[in-house]
């Protein structure tokens, strides 16, 4: 039963290894005396550090002795990840990031509307866009008109009233 | 004052038209959440987390509240309708209910959830009134030292009992408390692991890590699985009234599911999950008509459903009495807590009574609102679930994007949101629990608290927290804990050997 081994799970628990050397090597970089309080700020962040490596080691052992124990690979060999579907929401959301300030609250939500929409199968791009714009301009008067918050109207600045 | 003229100052404050506002808001927001996949209580108490600056205490705390135990109610909805299952408490009505909606017998499947979990909401709540005083006096017996090793144990029953591996659900605590490490230490000033970006010396939010494992990470799981699943929504055909027979079969579940629920909801032993499947079980067990279980048994549905309402009741009992969430939902009405420079415990009920007070006596008013709306207008809820998958996800992440950037009008925050979420979706994917990270990165710091004050109190010496015998109990209690499971299947392979 010595199939291929399961490379994501292996990453994984490296990855969480990395995370603990990174806390507790970090935590030589902070004064470790805690004066009055006797334990100072990085007693803490070195217990963390070693359970991460700890566990993280743990993980790197379930990987590579047969996978983490309860994870079905199977089932997930039958229903594999659609990474196109993760993409369009994941570009959604980064998009988001870089659009909200220079082009606005309205136009960054609608387009994360759309994509998101896009990763669910939708092609129905008009009427994506126009929900989008819709529940983004609900939002957005009900914030700067209504509570008195101010989301980034972007290039919009001037048109809006 | 004895409990129930505390009470009853209770729901004087819970009964003033702005509070039984916001109790109706709460519960109706919980049940639309409970019902919608991809959104749950979690993110939505999360996002709602910025009007605590603007309403005040009691209001806020009974609005969040409403949404925690709402959502139980209408996450059975969606089981029962629907062939996948919503949340993971709601597994278990999932296969009874599911099964009787495919025979026709969606509406009584509808009541026996909707009146079981009031049943169980009331009862809860009467526990809730009458054990947090007892609680209480425990509490204040109890010093720093005590107070540390009962979040250990938190700590480790959150991350073990929770889940199916004890090692991932200990990563995720871990991956919490690495978290609630970052910023700036409040004991003495230090900047830790904030690698000298600003936007990290104030912490990372709790908003922005809620949001993020459970609304982005939950949309990208289903955005690259659910495309290929069909869902099918079975229709409320007939009458939702239970027959006679429906009544006597469900009664008993419900109470026997209220007496499983709730004391697992108190213990530090987190989740809803547990009970409902130790209630399916017994009601399988005890039942005259064991051969329905599988193809539609009312007692199936009405047992785990009184269950997860009793048991989501009886986790306020930790929260309020000890300051100890056992949920994520719950770890994050401890965060609106502090933000009102509020610290949920003992003393609470001394400085704050008629706040405290006043949110048990909303559980009783949130759960007759909860009857009113999940059984004549059940079928307003049945129309959520219509709403076509790629819109709604599509409209959950403009709230959520919005909920995270508007909090602080920072781009970066976007994109540890971003970030966050490519987490919670490697943790979907590969079986690790949530709730440990919010539990961990909320209650972390507080026992870092707890951890000085103890050493400062001892001069520094670590064995204060064993030659104190309660917290030396509840140390030796959490080895048990995390021991015990694998010295029995070391025993149990021995022998088989």
């Amino acid at each position: 039963m010595s199939r291929s081994l399961p490379k994501g799970q292996a990453l994984l628990g490296a990855g969480v290894l990395v995370l603990g050397a990174l806390v507790f090597g970090g935590s030589f970089t902070l004064p470790s005396e805690g004066g009055y309080a006797q334990v100072g700020p990085a007693v803490v962040p070195r217990f963390v550090g070693i359970g991460l490596l700890i566990l993280g080691a743990m993980l790197l052992r379930e990987a590579l002795t047969g996978g983490f124990r309860g994870v079905d690979e199977e089932a997930e060999r039958h229903l594999p990840t659609d990474w196109r579907a993760f993409a369009w929401v994941s570009g959604g959301i980064l998009l988001y990031g870089v659009l909200v300030e220079p082009a606005g609250f309205l136009i960054a939500s609608t387009l994360l509307f759309v994509m998101v929409s896009r990763g669910f199968l939708s092609r129905r791009w008009l009427l994506n866009a126009a929900l989008g714009l819709a529940v983004a301009a609900f939002i957005f008067t009900v914030f700067n008109y209504g509570l008195g918050l101010q989301l980034p109207p972007g290039i919009l600045r001037g048109v809006l009233p | 004052m004895d409990v129930l003229s505390h009470l009853a100052n209770g729901f004087a404050v819970a009964l003033t038209a702005q509070n039984l506002m916001w109790a109706l808001v709460g519960v109706t927001l919980g049940t639309a959440v409970g019902v919608l996949p991809g959104v749950g209580p979690a993110v939505t108490v999360a996002l709602l987390l910025p009007i605590t600056a603007k309403v005040d205490a009691s209001g806020a705390l009974i609005l969040f509240a409403g949404i925690y135990y709402g959502a139980m109610y209408g996450g059975s909805t969606t089981s029962i309708l629907l062939n996948t299952p919503g949340e993971s408490a709601t597994i278990v009505t999932a296969m009874e209910g599911n099964q009787m909606a495919k025979r026709g017998r969606a509406g009584p499947a509808l009541a026996t959830s909707a009146i079981g979990s009031f049943i169980a909401g009331t009862l809860a709540t009467v526990g809730l009134t009458f054990l947090s005083p007892l609680v209480v006096e425990l509490g204040l017996k109890f010093g720093p030292p005590e107070y540390f090793a009962l979040m250990i144990v938190a700590f480790t029953t959150v991350s073990s009992v929770l889940g199916e591996s004890t090692l991932r659900g200990l990563v995720s605590l871990f991956a919490g408390l690495a978290i609630g490490l970052v910023g700036i230490d409040n004991q003495t000033g230090q900047a830790r692991f904030a690698f000298g970006t600003p936007q990290l010396l104030d912490g990372i939010e709790v908003v922005t890590v809620a949001v993020g494992l459970f609304a982005v990470g939950e949309t990208l799981y289903f955005a690259s699985k659910l495309n290929q699943v069909e869902e099918t929504l079975e229709k409320v055909s007939g009458s939702i009234w239970m027959k006679a027979e429906d009544w006597k079969r469900s009664w008993k579940a419900w109470i026997r599911g209220t007496l499983i629920g709730f004391p697992f909801g108190t213990i530090p032993a987190g989740g809803a999950e547990i009970p409902t499947f130790l209630s399916y079980a017994i009601e399988r067990k005890l039942s005259k008509k064991p051969e329905e279980f599988g193809q539609g048994a009312i007692e199936g549905v009405a047992g785990p459903e009184a269950a997860n309402n009793a048991s989501s009741t009886g986790s306020m009992v930790p929260l309020l009495t000890l300051g100890l969430p056992t949920s994520a939902t719950a770890a994050i009405m401890l965060s609106a807590f502090q933000q009102y420079g509020l610290q949920p415990g003992p003393l609470l009920f001394e400085s704050n009574a008629a706040l405290v007070w006043g949110l048990i006596a909303s559980f009783y008013v949130g759960n007759v609102m909860l009857l009113v709306l999940n059984l004549p207008l059940v079928g307003l809820w049945v129309k959520l679930l219509e709403i076509p998958r790629p819109q709604l996800y599509a409209g959950i992440l403009v709230f959520a994007t919005m909920g995270v950037y508007g909090m602080r009008q920072s781009a970066f925050d976007v994109f540890l949101l971003y970030a966050i979420g490519v987490a919670g979706f490697l943790m979907r994917r590969y079986g690790f629990p949530a709730a440990p990270v919010i539990v961990g990165m909320i209650l972390g710091p507080l026992a870092e608290e707890q951890l000085r004050r103890s050493l400062a109190i001892s001069q520094g010496d670590p064995m204060v927290f064993l030659t104190h015998p309660i917290s030396a109990g509840l140390l030796a209690l959490t080895v048990v804990i995390l021991v015990a499971p694998w010295a029995w299947r070391r025993i149990a392979s021995r022998r088989r050997a």
